[in-house]
C-alpha cells in the first residue's frame, strides 16, 4: 500500500518536472542508473491514456519481472499496461495465432529467442537510437547475435542464456568422498571433462546417501520429460560429438544439402550416452522437467545437474539448503569427435567442447503494434542499468548475465553474498560459454517447433527402450526430411544459413 | 451376515471417501509449504514436519510474485452462469420438442436431430481454436466475455439437451395429453405443466453445464489477450518452468469453493427424492 | 397446432448451427490445405494431408490406445458408479454427507488438478511414494514406467470423472418405481437377484446414455496426459487428442492436425453410434 502511494506521489511529481531519480530506490530496486531509458528519463514521458498489451512467460521466471517493471512504467508514464501471462508449453501458439490471422492483440512479446524463425516476418526492427544505445551496445557479441536475424536486430536482449554444468562444491572437495571414489574407480575424482567422465561419476554417486542427510542420494538430473525442453538436454549432450571445431557449414543440417546431421555418429553417440545416464537418475528422472530438475538438485537430493543459470541461481538464493557448495563449469565435452567430412572419429586430447547457446528469454515489438514507441520505450526501461542490476539478483526472475559488466565476480559477492570461490567459478563458466569459439545455436528456422517436436520423440522413444538410439535417430531424419520438403529446402537454408553464419564466424 | 454387510459398506465407503480427500488433504497441506519445504521430501504436518508460509496463498491475491485473480474470478462467474442460463433456456426447449414431436427433414430423425447435437461434444477443441479466433474477430468479439460466452453455448448446449431429452423422455407423455385435452396448446403445456416439473432435470444440467464451463481452459485461453481472463487462465499463469506446488495447491483449494456449493444445492434436490418426484 | 413444435426446437438448433457452422466448415476447408507455421493460408492440396495421416503410425497407435484408455476408464468409472450410488441409495449414516462428497472430484478444474496428481506422482517429493515408503514397501517409478504411467494416468481420470456416472445413477435409482421391488420380494428373491433381474434392467437406458457421454468425454483427454507424463514414457501414454494437440498447436500444422481431427471425429461417430446401437440391443431389450 504504501509503495502505490510513493509510487502515485512520485509520478506526479515526475509529471510536474520534479526529480525521478529517486523513485527507483522508493520502489526497491536500487540507485537510479543515468541512461537513455533510466527511470528519470522514462519519468518525463506522458503516455496517459494510451495502452500497452504485453505477453509474457507464467509467474516467476520472466513473468514477475515483466509485471514488475510494466507497474513502475505505469506509474511513470501515465499510460495503461496490460500483462498476460502464460506457461511456456502454450505461449508459442498463444502469440502466433494473432500473428497468423492478422490481429494486433500484443505490442510488446517476451519469449523463447529460438522461435524468431517464425516469428521474424510479424516483428518490428529495433530502432536505430535503441540499437546505438550505450546499454545495448554492452549486451556482449553472443547475445547480440542471438538478437539478429539476418542483418536485422529484431529482438530486444533482456537475458542471456546458455547451458552449463552445476555440481556440489562440498562433495567434490570432500577428502573422505575423495577417497573412496579413488579406491573403487581407481582415478582421481575430478569435475567432470568429458560426458563419460560425467556419466561414471553420476553412476558412482547414485544410490547411497553421500550427504548424511538420512536420504538416498544420486548422480544426476536431467530435463527427460519430452514435450518439456527435453530437446535441450539432448543437444548439450551430443553437441561435443557432432560439433566438429573445424567442419563449418553446419551442425543439425548440412547447410549445401540440406541433409539431416542428426543420425550420423556424433549425435547417435550423444543419445547413447544420455540413454545410459538413466542409471544415475533419481526416481522418477525419466519424466523431470525443469522444475523437477532445479527441485531435485537444489534441494541436494542430486550431484549434478546441467540446464539454464535458474537452477544455479535458484540453489544459491539466502535460504538454499546448499547455499554456497555448488560449483559450475562449462558443458563437459568428448575426447572423440565426428567429422562428417572425412567421415571419420578424430580424436582430442584436450576434450572437444561445444558452448551451446541454448535458446533464452528475448523480447520484441510486433511490426502490427499501434504503439511502437511505447513499447520500445518499456522494453528499454525494462533492460535498463538499475533494473537489469536488480532482476539479476532475484534468481527466481530468470533473467542472467548479458553484458560485459555482469561477467564480474565481484557484483556477485557483494551484492548476493556468494563465497568468492563460487562467484569466480560461475562468472568464468559463464565468460567462457560466451567468449567460446565452437559455438552452437538453436536451429532458428521456420518451423523449429516441428523439428525439436519430433526430435524430442525420438529420444524419448530410445530413453524408453522402445527403439535404439540409431533407428530412433533415423527416423527422426526422415520426419526432418519431410518436414524440409514441406517448407521448401530453399527457405529452410536461407534461415539456417544465418544461424550457421554465427557458428562459423569464430 | 449382516454384520458383515455392513462392515463391507462402511469399508468401501470410506475408502472411496478417502481417495476422494486425499488430493485435497495434500494440496491443503502443499498450499502452506516453500519450496525447501517441498525439496525435503512428502510431508503433511505443519509446524511438525516444516515451516508453514502463507506465500502460497498471499500470490493469489496479488502479493509479491503472484496474480490476483478476484477480477478472473468475477469474470468466470459472469461467463459460465450466462453462458449455463442461455444453454440451458434453449436446450430444455429443443429437447422438449425432440422428446414430444415428430421432426422429419428427409433421412434425418428425431435421435438423429439428438445425437447431432451430442456430437458437437465429440471435436477436440484444439483445431476449433483458429476458426473460432477468426469468427469472433470478424464479430468484434474476441478478448471480450461476450465473445466467450457465445462459444461456451456451442460448448454447453448439447450437455443440456442431452439431458434433459433423457428427461422428458421419462416424464409420461400423458401429462401433455390431458392438458391439450383440456385445451391448453403445445406452449402452455411445457410451460404451465411440464416445466414446473421438471426443477430436478434442470439442476442436474445446470450443474452439468456449469462444470464444464467454468472448468473450460482451452477456449478461455485462446480467444482472449488481456483484457479479458477467467479463472483457470488466472491460476496457470502461476506454472511457471518452476512449478510452484505451494500456490498452484491454494488456488485449486479456491477454484472449486463456488462449485462445491452447487454440489450442497444439487444434493438437495436428490434428498427430497425431488429427481423422482415429477416422474411418478 | 404441432405447428407449434418448431417454437422448441428452432431457437436451440439454430442457435447452434450459426455458432458451429463456420468453425466446422472452415476445418474441412483448413483439412485440404498446407496451412502451416511457416505457411498461413488456405491454398489447395488435395488429399495430401489424409494421405501422409493414412502413413503416420503414431497416430493410428494413439488413437489404439485412446480406446483402451478411454473404454477401461469408463467401464471402471462406471461399475464404481453404479456401487457407490447403490451404496448411498440404500440406508446408509451421514448418506447426504457422502452423497455431496462424492461429486466434488468433478468439480475441480482438470488442468490444475492435474498438476496437484502430478506432485502426487512424484517419486520422490510425492506423497504416494512416502507411503509406499513408510509401509516398507518399495517406492514405484509412476510416471516414469510405461504400464504404471498409463495406469497413473486411468486413476487420475477415474478420481474425476467417477462422480459424473455416480450422479446420473443415483439419480437414476431415485426415480426408479417401488412396485417392482414389492413383486421380487413377494417372490422372494434375494439382494442379488433383485438387482439383476429388477433395478439393472430398469437402470439400461440411463446407463447407455451415461456411458456414452462419458465415451465422448474421455477421448478427448489431453491436459492430463500432457501435465502429467507429456506423453512419455516414448510414447506410451500418447492419446489421440494429445496427438492432435502436439501437432495442431505445438507444431502448429492446422491443415494436417484439422484432417487428423475430422477423421478423428468420424471414427468416433460411426464407433459410437455401433457401440450404442449393441449396449441397447444387449441391455434394453426388454424395453421399446
Amino acid at each position: 500500500m504504501s509503495l502505490k502511494r510513493t509510487l502515485l506521489l512520485s509520478s506526479a511529481l515526475c509529471v510536474s518536472g520534479g526529480a525521478g531519480f529517486a523513485i527507483s530506490e522508493e520502489v526497491g530496486i536500487g540507485p537510479d542508473i543515468p541512461g537513455m531509458c533510466s527511470f528519470e528519463a522514462i519519468g518525463a514521458k506522458d503516455y496517459s491514456g494510451r495502452s500497452l498489451n504485453i505477453i509474457t512467460h507464467a509467474i516467476p521466471v520472466i513473468g514477475e519481472p515483466t509485471a514488475l517493471h510494466a507497474d513502475h512504467f505505469q506509474r511513470l508514464t501515465g499510460a495503461n499496461v496490460n500483462v498476460v501471462h502464460v506457461p511456456f508449453g502454450d505461449l508459442f501458439q498463444r502469440i502466433m495465432i494473432p500473428f497468423q490471422t492478422g490481429q494486433a492483440a500484443y505490442d510488446v512479446l517476451f519469449y523463447g529467442s529460438l522461435w524468431v524463425g517464425d516469428f521474424h516476418s510479424y516483428l518490428a526492427e529495433i530502432p536505430a537510437e535503441f540499437q546505438e544505445n550505450p546499454e545495448m551496445q554492452a549486451v556482449t557479441a553472443t547475445y547480440r547475435d542471438v538478437a539478429t536475424w539476418g542483418d536485422r536486430m529484431l529482438q530486444f536482449t533482456m537475458d542471456g542464456d546458455r547451458h552449463y554444468l552445476k555440481y556440489r562444491l562440498d562433495i567434490f572437495e570432500n577428502e573422505e568422498i575423495q577417497a573412496r571414489f579413488r579406491e573403487e574407480m581407481g582415478r582421481d575424482l575430478t569435475i567432470p571433462a568429458t560426458w563419460e567422465e560425467y556419466n561414471e561419476v553420476a553412476i558412482f554417486f547414485s544410490g547411497w546417501d553421500w550427504d548424511g542427510s538420512g536420504e538416498t542420494n544420486y548422480g544426476s538430473a536431467e530435463v527427460v520429460a519430452r514435450d518439456d525442453l527435453m530437446f535441450s538436454a539432448f543437444i548439450s549432450r551430443a553437441a561435443p560429438y557432432a560439433k566438429h571445431p573445424d567442419v563449418t557449414g553446419g551442425f543439425f543440417f548440412d547447410l549445401e544439402s540440406m541433409e539431416p546431421l542428426i543420425n550420423t555418429p556424433g549425435w547417435v553417440r550423444g543419445l547413447e550416452r544420455f540413454i545410459e545416464a538413466r542409471a544415475a537418475f533419481p526416481p522418477g528422472g525419466t519424466n523431470f522437467g525443469l522444475g523437477d530438475e532445479i527441485f531435485s538438485f537444489g534441494g541436494g537430493q542430486t550431484l549434478m545437474s546441467y540446464s539454464w543459470d535458474d537452477a544455479f541461481i535458484q540453489a544459491m538464493q539466502e535460504d538454499s539448503p546448499i547455499r554456497n557448495q555448488v560449483g559450475a563449469a562449462m558443458l563437459p565435452g568428448a575426447t572423440e569427435v565426428w567429422n562428417r567430412m572425412t567421415g571419420e572419429w578424430d580424436t582430442f586430447d584436450e576434450p572437444n567442447r561445444a558452448a551451446y547457446i541454448t535458446w533464452g528469454w528475448t523480447s520484441a515489438v510486433a511490426e502490427a503494434s499501434q504503439n511502437k514507441d511505447m513499447a520500445f520505450d518499456y522494453l528499454c526501461f525494462f533492460a535498463n542499468g538499475a533494473n537489469t542490476n536488480h532482476d539479476l539478483q532475484v534468481g527466481r526472475f530468470g533473467v542472467n548475465p548479458y553484458r560485459e559488466a555482469h561477467f564480474d565476480a565481484s557484483f556477485w559477492s557483494e551484492n548476493m553474498g556468494w563465497e568468492d570461490a563460487t562467484a569466480q567459478s560461475y562468472v568464468e563458466t559463464l565468460a567462457a560459454i560466451d567468449g567460446h569459439h565452437n559455438r552452437v545455436f538453436d536451429l532458428r528456422v521456420p518451423g523449429v517447433g516441428q523439428f525439436m517436436s519430433s526430435l524430442a520423440a525420438g529420444v524419448s522413444e530410445a530413453m524408453a527402450g522402445q527403439r535404439s538410439a540409431q533407428e530412433a535417430l533415423d527416423s527422426v531424419a526422415d520426419e526432418w526430411r519431410q518436414i524440409v520438403e514441406r517448407i521448401g529446402a530453399d527457405r529452410v537454408r536461407d534461415a539456417y544459413a544465418n544461424v550457421v553464419a554465427l557458428e562459423d564466424a569464430r | 451376515m449382516r454384520t458383515v454387510y455392513l462392515a463391507i459398506k462402511y469399508t468401501a465407503l470410506l475408502l472411496w471417501s478417502s481417495f476422494v480427500v486425499f488430493p485435497f488433504l495434500w494440496a491443503f497441506s502443499t498450499s502452506f509449504k516453500t519450496a525447501n519445504a517441498v525439496t525435503s521430501g512428502p510431508k503433511w504436518i505443519p509446524w511438525l514436519q516444516f515451516e508453514p508460509s502463507l506465500q502460497g496463498w498471499r500470490s493469489l491475491f496479488g502479493g509479491v510474485g503472484g496474480t490476483d485473480i478476484s477480477g478472473p474470478y468475477l469474470n468466470s462467474v459472469i461467463v459460465t452462469f450466462s453462458a449455463s442460463l442461455i444453454s440451458l433456456t434453449l436446450g430444455t426447449l429443443a429437447a422438449y420438442g425432440l422428446s414430444r414431436f415428430q421432426f422429419r427433414a428427409g433421412p434425418i430423425r428425431n435421435a438423429d436431430i439428438t445425437f447431432f447435437f451430442i456430437s458437437q461434444r465429440i471435436m477436440p477443441p484444439i483445431v476449433l481454436a483458429i476458426p473460432f479466433f477468426l469468427m469472433l474477430r470478424q464479430l468484434g468479439l474476441l478478448d471480450s466475455l461476450a465473445g466467450l460466452v457465445l462459444v461456451y453455448i456451442a460448448l454447453l448446449m448439447p450437455i443440456a439437451v442431452w439431458v434433459m431429452v433423457d428427461f422428458f423422455n421419462n416424464i409420461p407423455r400423458e401429462l401433455d395429453e390431458m392438458a391439450w385435452l383440456d385445451g391448453c396448446s403445445p406452449v402452455t403445456t411445457f410451460f404451465r405443466v411440464i416445466l414446473p416439473n421438471s426443477l430436478p432435470g434442470l439442476v442436474v444440467a445446470g450443474m452439468f453445464c456449469v462444470i464444464f464451463g467454468w472448468n473450460d481452459f482451452f477456449f478461455a485461453f485462446t480467444l482472449t489477450f488481456t483484457q479479458t481472463q477467467l479463472l483457470p487462465v488466472a491460476i496457470v499463469s502461476l506454472n511457471s518452468s518452476v512449478t510452484p506446488w505451494w500456490s498452484l495447491s491454494a488456488s485449486a483449494l479456491i477454484s472449486i469453493a463456488p462449485l462445491v456449493l452447487l454440489a450442497f444445492v444439487v444434493e438437495r434436490f436428490l434428498s427430497r427424492g425431488g429427481l423422482a418426484g415429477a416422474i411418478r | 397446432m404441432y405447428r407449434q413444435k418448431y417454437v422448441f426446437l428452432l431457437p436451440g438448433l439454430l442457435v447452434l448451427v450459426a455458432i458451429i457452422i463456420f468453425p466446422l466448415l472452415f476445418t474441412v476447408r483448413v483439412s485440404f490445405s498446407s496451412w502451416d507455421v511457416f505457411n498461413p493460408g488456405l491454398d489447395y492440396i488435395g488429399g495430401r494431408n489424409y494421405a501422409r495421416m493414412w502413413a503416420d503410425t503414431r497416430y493410428w497407435e494413439a488413437l489404439g490406445r485412446l480406446s483402451v484408455l478411454a473404454g477401461a476408464t469408463v467401464l471402471i468409472q462406471y461399475v464404481l458408479g453404479f456401487a457407490l450410488a447403490l451404496l448411498v441409495w440404500g440406508d446408509v449414516r451421514a448418506k447426504r454427507f457422502f452423497r455431496v462428497l462424492f461429486l466434488i472430484p468433478m468439480m475441480t478444474t482438470p488442468v490444475i488438478m492435474s498438476v496437484i496428481w502430478r506432485t502426487i506422482f512424484h517419486e520422490s517429493l510425492g506423497p504416494l511414494n512416502g507411503f509406499l515408503r513408510a509401509a516398507g514397501l518399495s517406492a514405484q517409478p509412476w510416471l516414469s514406467d510405461a504400464t504404471l504411467a498409463f495406469v497413473s494416468v486411468m486413476i487420475v481420470e477415474i478420481w474425476q470423472w467417477t462422480p459424473f456416472m455416480f450422479l446420473l445413477l443415483l439419480a437414476g435409482l431415485m426415480s426408479l418405481p417401488r412396485e417392482p421391488y414389492l413383486a421380487a420380494q413377494i417372490d422372494g428373491a434375494g439382494p442379488v437377484r433383485t438387482f439383476f433381474q429388477v433395478t439393472f434392467p430398469m437402470m439400461a437406458a440411463i446407463s447407455v446414455g451415461a456411458i456414452l457421454i462419458r465415451l465422448i468425454e474421455a477421448s478427448k483427454i489431453m491436459e492430463t496426459v500432457y501435465v502429467m507424463t507429456s506423453g512419455g514414457p516414448g510414447t506410451a501414454t500418447e492419446t489421440s487428442s494429445y496427438y492432435i494437440y502436439i501437432r495442431g498447436l505445438r507444431d502448429f500444422q492446422l491443415g494436417y492436425s484439422a484432417s487428423l481431427s475430422l477423421t478423428y471425429l468420424i471414427i468416433m461417430i460411426i464407433s459410437l453410434t455401433i457401440i450404442a446401437k449393441v449396449m441397447i440391443r444387449l441391455l434394453v431389450k426388454d424395453r421399446t
